[in-house]
Parts: C-alpha cells; structure tokens; sequence
C-alpha cells in the first residue's frame, strides 16, 4: 500500500555520511543497562570474570530469559554504579585475537517457541521491542503483527539499503524466523521509502510491502503503525530494526553470532561524515579524537531529535544506527527578540530568514528562550501526522489524567512521535519527557500487556 | 556583545540564591533576558530548537499592532482639532495623540508589570511575555479622555483576577485587555458610555452619538461615510477606528502564522451572515459588510478573538468559537440598543465557552478514533 505524510518537517543539516565504510577497532566496550527502556538488571558477571561473544552479562528482573549478551570476547574490566548502586555501565575488554564471532551449534528450530528460546539464549531478544512502551516484549506474547521500518526519515539518519548491503539473503532469513516466530496469522509490515534503493529488502517473503512518502516523521514506527494497523488497548504489535533482522538472519544461516553492525557518522561538526562498522558496544573515543574539530561539541548518539547526550562510555546504543555531533550553543546575543534573524531557523514565519528561503541553517544546542506555559495552540498539529489530538493527549499526560490518555491514544504514540512538536514549541516544554514518564506511570498503573 | 555579557553576568551574581537581592531576581530575569538571549542550552529530548519564543511571538503582535496605534494617534489630534475648529498639520495632530498615548500606556504597563513581576517573584518563576501584549492594547481599546487612575485600578484588576489567580499567562480563560475594558465599562459606566463618541477635550457642542449609536435610533444621516471608516477619520478608541490600519496588522498576523486564521475568518463570517439577516429581515438598516466596518468588530475579530490561550484550543472548535463571536456580537449590537458596541461582551462571553467547545470537539475525536480503530479490525 502507499501512505503519504503530510504533516511534519525535515530538519536540513550539514554532515550527511558519505558512503564509505570504514572499520573502528578497540579494545574497550561499554554495554549499559539503561540503552534498554525501564530494564531492571540483575548481574550475572563480576569484575575480573571471563566472557565469551553471547555470554549473559545482565537479565532482566521482570523475567530472568530476556537476557543481555556481551558481544565480544574478554573479560569485564570495571562494573560502573551510579546512584543507589544501580548499575550505570559494564566495561569489558576485548581479548587480541578475532573476540567478535562465536559459532554456535544448534539444530534447526521447528516451532515458534524453538525460534524464541534460541533468540533468548544468545541475546537476540533483546532486537525486538513492542508498541506501546517500546519495551523489549515478554518471551511468552505474541504481537498482533509485526513492523521493520526500512528507512529512518531522521536529520542525517543512514540509508537502511546502504546499511544492508550485500546482506540481503541475511535480511530475508530474518524475515522467514520472525515469521516463524511470530506465527502465520500475524502479518509482517515492510515499511519503505517510496522511490529510495530497497534492494536489500525486496526478497524479503510472507510479508506486506508499504510504500511511505513525505516528511519526517514518515520513517518512524510509531506512524506507520498508526497508518497500517493502530493499537487500541490491550493490544501489542512488535517492531524491529532491519539492520537486527539481518543480524537474526546471519546466526540462523551461518550458525555464527556476532553483533558487528554498521552505524553513521553524522553531524556539521564531523570532519568527514562516513558509515563505521563496529561492535555493539564499541568505545568511540578514537573516532571522536580523529573527526571532531570544534571544542564545544555535543555527542550525541542516535539523532538530534530523538538521540542521548554522551559523556563518560561513549557508545552508539543498541538501537541507534547514527551518531551526531553537533556544537553546543548558549551563545547569548543582544535584543535577539527583535532582531529580522536573517539566520534563525524557526518553523514559524516571526524570523525573516523564512522569507529568504533558507536552506541549511548552522543548527547547535541553544533553547533560544525560557520556559513558559501553554500559549500557541496550533503548532504541535503541524508536524504530528497522527489523527490524535497532540495538545490534549500532552495536557492529559501532564495531569495524569490515565482515561483521557486511553481515549485520546496513548498506546500508539511514544517520547519519539512527539520529537517535533518539542523542537517546535514556542514554550520550550519537553514534551519527550512528559510522554514517556507519562507511559512510565500508565505501565505500572494497568501492568505491561 | 561579549562586553554586555560580561557586565550583566557580573550584575547577575548579585541575585543568585543567598545573595541580599535574591528577592528581586524575577525581575533581574526579566531585563536580563530583554537585552540577550537567553544562555540556556537543551537538557533532555530533542538537542536543537525553534528559534521561535515567546518573546519573539508576543513582539511579533506587538509590530502588527502598529499602524492601528501610529494612525489611531494621529487621528487622536485630528479629531481633537477637528472638533474644536482649528486646522493644523499632520506632525501636531500626532504629537497631540502621542502625548495622550503616552501617559495611558505608561499607567498600564506600570500597574500591571508591578503585579506580574510580583507574582512571578513569589511563585519563583521567570516574568511571562503575555503582558507586553495585554498592556499595549489596553491603551487601544479605552477612551482616549479616561482617568489614569482608572486606567491602573482596571488593568490591576484584570491582571490580579483574570490572569494571576488562575497561575498567570497561559492559565487564564478570558482576555485580560478585555476584562479591563471590561471592568471600566460597568464600574465606571460614565467615562464608556456606549452612545456617545469620544473626543479628547472636545468642545462640548460637537460631541455627539457613536455611529453605532446613530444607527440604532435611526439618524442614517448623520452618520459618517463608510469610507471615513474604513480609512478611519471618525471619533473612536486609538485602536478601533482604521480598518485599514487593522487589515494590515491582520496581514502580519496571518503571514506570520501568529494568529489563527481559522478564527478570524470565522468571526468575519458570523458577523457578516448575521448582519445580513438582520438587514434582511428589517430589523436593522445596516447591512452586512457595513456591521464589519463599524465599531470595534474588525479589532476584536483580529487582535481580541485570536488570543490563542482563551480562545478554543481545538482546529473545529476554532470555526465553532469564531462563528458564534461573529453572531453574537452583531446580535448584542442590533438587539440591545442601550449596548451598540456587543464584541467585547461576545468575546468574553465566548472565552468563557471555548473550555467547553473544546471538550465537545475532543469528544467526537474520541468516538472517531474509535470507529477508526474498529474498521482497520474489520479490514484486517
């Protein structure tokens, strides 16, 4: 089917990746609990111990088979707490000598439940999360279908055919477990670009293909979901990354498991923006020494919009296939209110920079102004291409009021979908916050379904 | 520029937490962030931001308020020469208006500033914006001859109660500039009176009916022409009397997509569909396009109905509130005869619906996302 967004904004910024790979190799890797939305992690290694590629560093409290796997070969050089204890960062080392691949023997799955208890065991799970929460799904439910996004619409987000290339029988066995996984009654949604490369995709078997068009967020999972098959409560649907369906793919044609992925180095502040391919986990600090310029630059991994701040175990996170460096912003200037702003980028028409039709503005990481309350009422409607009433849904959220949030569809949206409407609020609210602590409390309030 | 910063970091220190002028650090925040922007850099969610604030919304109101203020000055001192039979140029007939200006806005942005700023102290956040806006339109809307102390005790009034109490800009359901005018207009009923125009320091013999007032008994003749009010040489508030003055303040509004276009052409039409059917019905010899050029009706429509925080929050609930503005003024002006001028009360009166127009609207979402839901089952 074809879906064209209408609504939403495409935010131009300077240092898209080129396409080039190069490899990062390290010795140092950081896998923290808290790349994984509201995982309570119960330890199962030590400083000092041993791993292997696929050996359980943490499970989940929630339930003990969701497990996380160290990815490569070494030994766990420093567990990092933060407060209270809670674990912030596992620290592993890398032995000298081939640490990222581990073959692993197991006879062919037969049925749904083979598949998950193997993706279990070698920290595969982990790649699938559902909708609503983005929570990694429990082993026992299934969803009611099951999306992969094929291209993410993000600032300087990477091409997904370019992140697949020369994988696409990889990709396509991914396909074909996830669907013995997830059962012949539930469908697999394939969302792709309309008019891009998916030529790594195309192969792909028992599955419905949908053709996306238009501004970001059109590459979000949140909207295709909505446009292809809402949630309602009580109900769940699963999506996963096409980069770890390809990973899925390669552990059940090859045996071998690995988390070698690819990830874009993007951002104006990058000196030559490329594709990397590294190890979930892999510490970046040499890629950062080698390609930032400027002294003030925030590191961000994921994109501008949606993406974490990185300071100490400077990693890309699981889930993230970019990262941006962009420059840090607070530079204060004098009576900027009532300036033309022949620079200022702004999705309203107040700064005349509009007039001039700009293109690419010199993006960094100023609020430009201060907190207030509620005051323009129009502007969230414009980027959020969801039939959902976004200043309700966000006024609910804030008063907890949990009815209003069912009624106005709560279980579709996530802290992600309303990205845009934070950047464009004149009241400089956060309203990525706002949601997910909202969704944080409605979980515990009506239990995970 | 780095000088400036420098100095008003140096000031700012001394109204840091523990320091003896903590207690005024509402204030400091506000000259502070008047003259630089603000350091301030994103925390948590998306990195980058909008350039747009709302002080950057709130002056952009402000620069489509000048022409009705610029000319309503100068026609201020035309008037008043006007009246007392003295021919004199442009410039004297503008300083006479600005001098009359001057005075009323300084009393306003005074005695709500002083409140707001209090407020903002007490409750340890920044000075909201919104009263930049609420204290210049004052000034336009009230008659140009009226007390200053009145002034103060109306624009107090409405900043305590119909914004302050509710927790400030953003929390209040009616228009603060209108619940001055508001409260003006039944507390001291002498200095609005609705029949009679106003002219500063006019001679006594000239002073005569409003056109609205005209109308209403009947005097068609008397009545200045449509073009005087379109062009907006008649007696009148600062504000009110040029629609092209308005039209234009309408067109930066719209461009910059500050206001909402919804509203205004809704009010537009409310107002003119029912005047029309009055004019039809014989009721009233004014006709449609001659309510919206009469009175207040055009600065309600654009600068007074489109306030984006009373107005209704919903896309459909926009035309319902506009709609019924438009008709209701027009009916509390042909009905009411001891009342012409009815936007003021149909604004405020709608304000105090748009809660309820919006709770309406989000209903029906409600039951539409629904059956939404349960055809994409039936498809599936």
């Amino acid at each position: 089917m074809e879906f064209r967004i209408r609504k939403g904004l495409d935010i131009r910024l300077d240092g898209e990746a080129r396409r080039e790979v190069r490899p990062l190799e390290t010795v140092r890797y950081y896998v923290s609990p808290s790349d994984f939305r509201w995982l309570k992690p119960q330890l199962l290694v030590q400083a000092g111990s041993e791993v292997a590629v696929g050996t359980p560093l943490f499970a989940s409290k929630e339930d003990e088979r969701v497990v996380v796997v160290s990815s490569v070969k070494g030994t766990v050089r420093e567990i990092v707490r933060g407060e209270r204890r809670s674990v912030e960062t596992i620290v592993l080392e890398a032995f000298p000598s081939d640490p990222f691949r581990k073959q692993v023997d197991f006879a062919e799955p037969e049925t749904s439940d083979e598949v998950a208890s193997l993706l279990l065991s070698n920290g595969l799970w982990p790649f699938l999360r559902q909708r609503p929460f983005s929570v990694i799904p429990s082993p026992d439910s299934r969803p009611k279908s099951l999306f992969i996004s094929c291209f993410d619409s993000a600032p300087l987000a990477p091409e997904h055919n370019f992140l697949l290339q020369g994988r696409a029988e990889e990709f396509r066995e991914g396909v074909r477990r996830l669907h013995q996984l997830v059962g012949a009654g539930c469908p697999i949604h394939l969302c792709l670009r309309d008019g891009a490369e998916n030529a790594c995709f195309e192969a792909a078997e028992n599955v419905q293909f949908h053709h996306f068009s238009g501004p970001h967020p059109a590459g979000n999972v949140g909207t295709q979901i909505h446009r292809i098959d809402p949630i309602d409560k009580g109900e769940c649907v699963w999506y996963i990354h096409s980069q770890d369906v390809a990973a899925i793919g390669r552990f059940f044609l090859t045996h071998i498991l690995s988390f070698e992925r690819m990830v874009a180095i993007t951002g104006p502040c990058i000196k030559s923006p490329c594709y990397y391919t590294m190890v979930y986990g892999a510490d970046i600090s040499t890629i950062l020494q080698e390609q930032i310029e400027a002294k003030n630059a925030r590191i961000i991994s994921g994109n501008i919009l949606t993406g974490k701040q990185l300071s100490q175990s400077p990693h890309v996170r699981l889930y993230d296939t970019q990262l941006t460096v962009i420059a840090e912003g607070g530079e204060r200037e004098f009576i900027g209110w009532l300036l033309p702003g022949f620079r200022k980028w702004s999705l309203s028409h107040t700064f005349t920079a509009w007039l001039f039709r700009r293109k690419t503005f010199n993006h960094n990481t100023s609020l430009h102004g201060g907190r207030r309350a509620f005051v323009m009422t129009d502007v969230y409607e414009k980027v959020f291409p969801f039939e959902i009433l976004p200043l309700q849904l966000l006024k609910a959220c804030l008063t907890d009021d949990i009815e209003q949030m069912e009624e106005l569809g709560i279980y579709e949206v996530d802290d992600e979908d309303f990205a845009l409407c934070e950047v464009v609020c004149p009241s400089k609210m956060e309203w990525q916050k706002t949601v997910r602590e909202a969704l944080f409390r409605l979980r515990k309030e009506i239990g995970d379904s | 520029m780095s000088v400036i910063s420098h100095i008003s970091e140096k000031i700012g220190r001394s109204f840091e937490k523990g320091r003896p002028l903590h207690c005024f650090h509402s204030l400091w925040d506000a000259v502070d962030t008047f003259l630089l922007t603000p350091a301030e850099v994103t925390k948590e969610g998306s990195h980058i931001r909008d350039a747009v604030d709302m002080k950057r919304i709130m002056i952009t109101v402000m620069i489509a308020l000048m022409p009705a203020l610029l000319f309503g000055m100068w026609n201020l001192g035309y008037q008043h020469y006007l009246s007392v039979g003295m021919e004199t140029g442009f410039w004297s007939c503008f300083w006479y208006g600005f001098l009359k200006w001057l005075p009323l806005v300084i009393v306003t942005y005074i005695s709500g500033l002083a409140i707001e700023v209090a407020f903002a102290q007490w409750r340890g956040h920044q000075v909201a914006e919104g009263f930049f806006v609420t204290g210049f339109i004052i000034p336009l809307i009230m008659p140009p001859d009226v007390p200053l102390w009145i002034v103060a005790v109306a624009t107090a009034f409405s900043v305590l109660f119909a914004k302050e109490v509710f927790g400030g800009t953003g929390y209040n359901f009616l228009n603060p500039a209108l619940v001055a005018r508001a409260f003006v207009f039944f507390a001291y009923p002498s200095v609005i009176s609705g029949d009679s125009v106003w002219i500063a320091e006019s001679a006594d013999a000239v002073s005569g009916a409003t056109p609205l007032a005209l109308v209403m008994n009947g005097n068609m003749a008397q009545m200045p022409s449509f073009l005087d009010m379109f062009v907006g040489t008649i007696p009148g508030c600062i504000g009110e009397t040029s629609k092209i003055a308005i039209l234009l303040g309408a067109a930066v509004l719209l461009f910059t997509q500050v206001a909402s276009w919804r509203i205004m052409l809704s009010v537009v039409v409310g107002g003119f569909v029912t005047g029309a059917l009055f004019h039809t019905a014989g009721v009233c010899p004014v006709n449609g396009w001659q309510h919206l050029l009469m009175g207040g009706f055009l600065f309600g429509a654009v600068f007074m109905a489109t306030d984006p925080v009373t107005a209704t929050h919903t896309k459909s609930g926009k035309y319902i509130y506009g709609l019924l503005i438009g008709v209701l003024a027009i009916v509390i002006r042909v009905v009411n005869k001891g009342y012409p001028e009815g936007m003021m009360l149909a604004i405020l009166l709608m304000n105090i619906f748009a809660p309820l127009i919006d709770y309406c609207v989000v209903k029906v979402k409600v039951k539409k996302r629904k059956l939404n839901i349960s055809k994409h089952r039936i498809k599936l």
